[in-house]
């Protein structure tokens, strides 16, 4: 906790210093408000109507969870495989990267006309976007795997199953633990979008509703809510990779190994 | 009796010969070191033993059974530790007998741990460890291992010169109360001489055995070995085959 506050004060009061410039210039111009809403407004707002935006929150959080399982676990099956089968890395890695030129934008309707207006189309958008930096974190671990560890696996006739399950796979997890990081950030920003689809409830709903009827106070709130829950899902899964983690770099002081 | 034996091995990389002709045997617990100048290709060796690669020509065979391009009949220490950071230490122990599919014994592996001197280590992580406690934790997970013969490829040349002393003396005490087969390779006289049963002296690339010499010093061996008569003759006579 002390060292959240050590490593978190700086960025804060940058955002701090930021707001109160915001607010200091609107004010001096008299910026209208529809336009550009004050700070003080805008966080008058979050409080006051809160009972506005809370049911939406729930719906992204379950949607946006739904699709971030969805997308990492088709992301670490997908770099499994292909990283065990190496023919089928050469046939579908390109198509992989191709699926992320695809526009969401353009796909969302499409997935709409497939699938009409339920979770589907939705969590489909989410898992798009979240599996693709975890299956490349996840190869990119697999791969840089230690060459005299591998070695010494090889010369003692472990198996491929074994050098897999106790070197390489082990050997992955803190890269796969920033693609996991990466697609929680991306899964609220997914989740938002798919939203937009045509959905009943929803950050993303709020934010439409509220744009169109220029209550702009309420677009900055929405927008607050995603960063807010953006960082959340950071945070949780920072935990979790401390906690998977927690056995290494624990040893060995700053200014290198003990000496016998 | 000879438990390891390669007849006749012959070994090239595409172009590039690396064995010409190399025949060797390991007798049932004797340290047989491997000497040869860098590059001559004694990992190549090891590799093949190992079942990486299949020799191109010849055999090798274990207890009079063809090994030739199979895996896991032999134990193995690398250069490097190479140890598990993930692992404890008393956890690095045990990959090797895992692999191999065998329950391990926890009281014989705390007991080999408390023996290289690393008792209260036990659940200490590799980074928190010196060079020379790694390598003995990495000789103890060779140890640990079913197999009857351990390949160690110059497993001390990367630690300094007392480091590398106090290990061999070590690996000597270790070795005289846990007799199994050990194939040694190293590119250092001193090191060959005063821990070997037999020396196999290897050629420039392509390596072939160019002379085979039986070590007459009794055991066990102390450090004043190194600087008698006996042992500086036999360290000459070596080094002018090298060079000659
Ligand atoms: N996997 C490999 N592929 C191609 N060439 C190799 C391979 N391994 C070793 N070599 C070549 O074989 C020669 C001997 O290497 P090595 O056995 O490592 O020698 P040493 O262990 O005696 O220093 C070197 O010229 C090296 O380039
Ligand atoms: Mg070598």
């Amino acid at each position: 906790m002390s060292s959240l506050l050590k490593k978190g004060w700086r960025p804060a009061a940058v955002l701090i210093l930021l707001l109160i410039l915001w607010e200091g210039a609107a004010r001096l111009f008299d910026v209208p408000s529809w336009l550009l809403p004050l700070p003080t407004q805008i966080a008058e707002e979050a409080v006051t109507g809160s009972a506005l935006y809370a049911p939406h929150i729930l719906s992204t959080v379950m949607l946006s969870a739904t699709g971030y399982f969805a997308g990492i676990s088709v992301g670490v099956f997908t770099a499994v495989s292909l990283f065990r089968v190496p023919s089928l890395q050469q046939a579908v890695y390109p198509l992989i990267i191709l699926s992320q030129n695809i526009p969401v934008i353009v796909l969302a309707p499409l997935l709409v006309i497939w699938f009409g207006f339920g979770m589907m189309p939705k969590v489909i958008v989410i898992t798009l976007v979240c599996f693709f930096p975890v299956t490349i974190a996840a190869l990119d671990g697999f791969r840089q795997t230690d060459r005299d560890m591998l070695h010494y696996m090889k010369m003692i006739g472990a198996s491929r199953r074994q050098i897999f399950w106790k070197l390489q796979w082990p050997y992955a997890l803190p890269s796969l633990f920033s693609g996991l990081k990466i697609a929680a950030t991306y899964s609220v920003m997914g989740a938002v979008i798919s939203e937009w689809l045509g959905a009943s409830k929803g950050i993303g709903v709020y934010m439409t509703m509220s744009s169109s009827s220029f209550k702009t106070d309420r677009v900055f709130v929405a927008i607050a809510l995603i960063m807010i829950l953006s960082l959340l899902y950071f945070g949780i899964i920072t935990a979790a990779e401390r906690f998977a983690l927690r056995s290494r770099h624990k040893g060995g002081s700053p200014d290198g190994p003990a000496h016998t | 009796m000879a438990r390891l034996t390669l007849d006749h091995i012959a070994k090239s990389y595409g172009s590039n010969e690396v064995l010409r002709n190399i025949t060797l045997s390991v007798g049932d617990a004797e340290f047989v070191s491997i000497l040869g100048p860098s590059g001559s290709g004694k990992s190549t060796i090891f590799q093949l033993i190992g079942g990486l690669y299949t020799p191109d020509a010849g055999t090798i065979s274990l207890d009079g059974s063809v090994l030739n391009g199979s895996r896991g009949h032999i134990s193995y220490m690398p250069q490097s530790p190479a140890l598990f950071p993930w692992r404890t230490v008393l956890q690095n122990v045990r990959l090797s007998a895992e692999v191999a599919g065998i329950k391990p014994d926890e009281e014989q592996m705390k007991e080999l741990i408390r023996s290289a001197g690393l008792a209260g280590y036990e659940h200490a992580y590799p980074d928190e460890l010196s060079g020379g406690m790694k390598q003995r934790v990495s000789f103890i997970r060779s140890l640990n291992a079913p197999q009857q013969i351990i390949c160690l490829d110059e497993p001390f040349s990367a630690l300094d010169e007392f480091t590398r002393l106090e290990m061999q003396q070590w690996l000597l005490s270790i070795w005289e109360t846990n007799r199994k087969s050990i194939l040694f390779i190293t590119h250092n006289i001193d090191e060959a001489l005063f821990l070997s049963d037999r020396i196999i002296v290897l050629s420039d690339k392509p390596a072939a055995v160019k002379k085979e010499l039986t070590v007459p010093f009794a055991r066990p061996r102390t450090e004043d070995l190194l600087l008698s008569g006996p042992f500086l003759q036999l360290k000459r006579e070596i080094y002018s085959e090298l060079r000659g």
